[in-house]
């Protein structure tokens, strides 16, 4: 009897290990650093352990602008299930000679992401964005989730009101509303200057205005059409040129990217360009504070300022050698049920995917004349040329006091030649 | 091992006669190498006395093989960890590699350097970048080397609160590039930080590490300064501590001013420290990167080839934030012409300070 317990008891033993290795699966997730995504997948994946009691999920929280390295090392070290990408859209046009493949290409051509081709979940998405921003070959490797805008402004209602200054419309009105303020003694603008990259994207606004249409801007440089030291492009410059110098606050490169929305809450500045993904952080910081968002009038025509741009953002791709694959593909399914990811939609202010979700948070109401008009940014349709200089991007941080230049003729021209210099190279 | 007895030394070269056994232990202190027997099993059996004297024969091919195998741990963590991926940086520079894992690799010869030396507007950034890592280099090892050795002359009078001042001079060299980098931002925030106070003072402002990079270049020289510049004080104690206090004291003796002690005694034979110093200095100034990678990131107009090489192999594209560069054979072609200028520069210093150091210290 004794050894029949024994023998029991030793292979219960041997069988726990076993046992609690098929039940406890922990799911690695990567994601960018980003408030409202951050504490949307914190609460998201709560609910997800509780329905789903032997999968756990560990979420790695990295900055955006190393949001790709870390995809690169991660994958690579293949200890990463479900990554969030950017730019999935982004791909080499025809006329686009010896450029780098985008770095989702290189990844699906490495054998990296996972074929999602068939799973039911897609069916709850756009077909369009399917195949824009998650198809590559006739197969399916990325569940984009939403779009942002960046070439808005995010306005303090409050102090507009209280200053009497109405939404400028032109450029002219824009510079006559900072001056009031800055009259005030109230910064015109804030910016998180310190990550360098969005006073880059509050630029992008100014470009728009300048070339509405960003798939011909792209074309145009590419093909020589479009200079950056034409006319139109040098009155660009000098509007970044006064953006940067005149209307963000001095002091706003200590702000970094995540500080930044927490700065316009709080109602010590009156403008505020960034991308529309700050809006939750923005609610977030300061619940009552009251704001808008409009597109940036970079042009003086008013009707070159009525349209906003923007770009895919979070997408879900899977390892396609991860050993989770089942616990990957159930966390893909629960977040893409259409009560999550209205949930989703509506705690980061993102322009849903899904054609049953709504976007009715303050930021959407402010968005929704916009929408139909809606398009893809310089930012994800741009591809440099190998040889290119560092100046060849139309960046208002290039300008004093974030960088050397003040001289707005000096950096068209610099720009210029750079690319050229690249042109030339791969001709 | 008690039971073994005495340790014996005895030392037996083939063209030799064999030295007599009997020799005590103090012959460790003579220069032989004290071995353990190395059959202690013989020994025990000789009922705990030994008998046999317990030889080493130092031409055989066991006792040759000895110190290889004392240094094989180290010499199999140099090539693992060293000299392979070293090798390996080679050889990916003449491939067009992404460092994607199941990512093919084409051999493409010379591509990646004619594309970094020589192709549209690399020539101009790439000569940029190399003249500002010279800067950088020059600025930081005058610099440092300068302030170290006032710092160690300064500690080694030994004054009240010495101690103390060492250890707060050292203290940064123990932080890490990232909390170094995270300190200075915050004393340098241009939004009401401490720096920004004082400086408000005075009615100015400045954006410290947000400005132009030719503004943030000098702050970082700085900060590298402040956090390397215990080490090369350390050193220089050291080297101070071994001047013989008899040469000064005469030289004062003689009527010799403190400069001329200085001069005469004290830096002639510090000679050894300062040339550890220089080529350290020079070395890690030329391969930084932690901290402007910290501070900044891939800025234009500030970068340096240590920076350079992460951010082309690894980084961000300067274009588009949310694209990592995913070249990494064209980045060690980069770190390749990287290695080459350490090379020469460390050559070059490591000669004309050994014939100074020959020329003084005969």
């Amino acid at each position: 009897m004794n050894k029949k317990w024994a023998i029991i008891a030793f292979v219960a033993l041997l069988a726990a290990p076993v046992m609690a290795m098929a039940e406890d699966v922990t799911l690695e997730l990567l994601i960018h650093q980003n408030q409202a995504l951050v504490d949307y997948i914190s609460a998201f994946n709560q609910k997800f352990e509780a329905k789903y009691p032997g999968i756990k999920v560990n979420a790695s929280i990295v900055k955006a602008d190393e949001l790709a390295t870390s995809t690169q090392t991660r994958l690579t070290a293949n200890d990463v299930d479900v990554i969030d990408m950017f730019g999935f859209a982004q791909g080499i046009q025809s006329f686009m000679k010896k450029a780098d493949k985008p770095n989702w290409q290189s990844l699906i051509e490495a054998g990296l992401l996972m074929d999602l081709t068939g799973q039911s979940f897609l069916k709850n998405y756009d077909t369009p964005t399917i195949k824009d921003a998650g198809s590559f070959g006739g197969k399916v490797y990325e569940v984009n989730t939403g779009r942002y805008a960046f070439t808005g402004v995010f306005y303090n209602k409050d102090l507009f009101a209280k200053y009497k200054v109405k939404i400028p419309t032109t450029w002219k009105d824009l510079v006559a509303a900072c001056d009031t303020f800055k009259k005030a003694g109230i910064p015109a603008m804030t910016c998180g200057g310190k990550d360098g990259w969005p006073i880059l994207v509050a630029g992008y606004g100014i470009l728009l205005s300048a070339y509405p249409d960003q798939s011909a801007l792209v074309k145009g440089l590419w093909e020589g059409t479009i200079k950056w030291n034409d006319a139109k492009s040098l009155d660009m410059w000098k509007k970044m040129q006064v953006l940067a110098r005149d209307l963000i606050e001095p002091g706003a490169s200590g702000i970094g990217s995540d500080g930044a929305p927490g700065r316009f809450a709080s109602g010590a500045v009156a403008m505020y360009p960034a991308g529309s993904w700050d809006a939750s952080n923005i609610e977030a910081a300061n619940p009552s504070f009251k704001f808008g968002y409009f597109p940036m009038p970079g042009s003086d025509n008013a009707a070159d300022n009525k349209y906003i741009a923007g770009k895919y953002d979070v997408g879900w791709v899977v390892n396609a050698k991860t050993d989770h694959k089942d616990a990957a593909l159930k966390w893909l399914a629960f977040f893409s049920d259409p009560v999550n990811y209205q949930a989703y939609v509506t705690a980061l202010g993102i322009i849903p995917t899904q054609p049953t979700a709504k976007l009715d948070t303050t930021i959407g109401k402010e968005m929704a004349p916009y929408l139909s008009s809606f398009r893809l940014g310089y930012e994800l349709l741009w591809v440099q040329p190998k040889g290119a200089g560092q100046w060849a991007q139309p960046n208002a941080s290039f300008f004093k006091p974030y960088n050397q230049f003040d001289d707005a003729k000096k950096l068209a021209d610099q720009a210029q030649a750079d690319l050229d210099a690249g042109l030339n190279a791969v001709k | 091992m008690s039971s073994a007895g005495p340790i014996r030394f005895v030392l037996r070269f083939p063209s030799c006669p064999s030295i007599p056994s009997a020799r005590s232990a103090t012959s460790a202190s003579l220069g032989f190498v004290p071995r353990l027997p190395l059959s202690s099993h013989n020994a025990s059996r000789k009922g705990g006395t030994m008998k046999q004297a317990h030889t080493i024969n130092f031409g055989s091919r066991k006792a040759k093989a000895i110190p290889y195998l004392l240094l094989a741990p180290g010499l199999l963590f140099y090539l693992v960890f060293s000299l392979g991926p070293s090798a390996a940086t080679a050889a990916y520079s003449f491939t067009d590699a992404s460092g994607l894992i199941g990512s093919k690799a084409s051999w493409i010869g010379l591509d990646n350097y004619k594309e970094f030396l020589f192709m549209g507007a690399n020539v101009r950034d790439n000569l940029e970048i190399t003249e500002r890592t010279l800067l950088f280099c020059v600025l930081v090892t005058v610099i440092q080397t300068s302030f170290g050795l006032v710092a160690a002359l300064l500690l080694d009078m030994r004054m009240r609160l010495s101690n103390l001042f060492r250890t707060v001079y050292f203290l940064p060299v123990i932080l890490g590039a990232t909390v170094i980098g995270l300190t200075w931002t915050l004393f340098l925030y241009p939004l009401g930080g401490p720096a920004e106070r004082l400086l408000g003072l005075l009615g100015l402002h400045s954006e410290f590490l947000g400005g132009p990079p030719s503004t943030v270049f000098y702050w970082i020289v700085w900060i590298q300064i402040w956090a390397n510049m215990g080490i090369t004080m350390i050193i220089f104690l050291g080297g101070l501590q071994t001047v013989p206090a008899e040469l000064k004291e005469a030289a004062r003796i003689d009527g010799a001013s403190g400069w001329k002690v200085f001069r005469h005694i004290t830096f002639p034979l510090i000679t050894p420290s300062l040339n550890t110093n220089l080529l350290l200095e020079i070395i890690g100034s030329l391969q930084a990167w932690q901290l402007f990678l910290v501070i900044k990131g891939p800025t234009n107009g500030l970068n340096v080839l240590g920076i350079w090489v992460y951010a082309l192999a690894f980084g961000r594209q300067s274009n588009n934030p949310t694209q990592a560069a995913m070249r990494q054979g064209y980045g060690a072609a980069a770190s390749m012409v990287l290695f080459v200028l350490v090379l020469i520069i460390g050559l070059a210093a490591q000669r004309l300070l050994a014939r100074r150091e020959r020329r003084i210290l005969g």
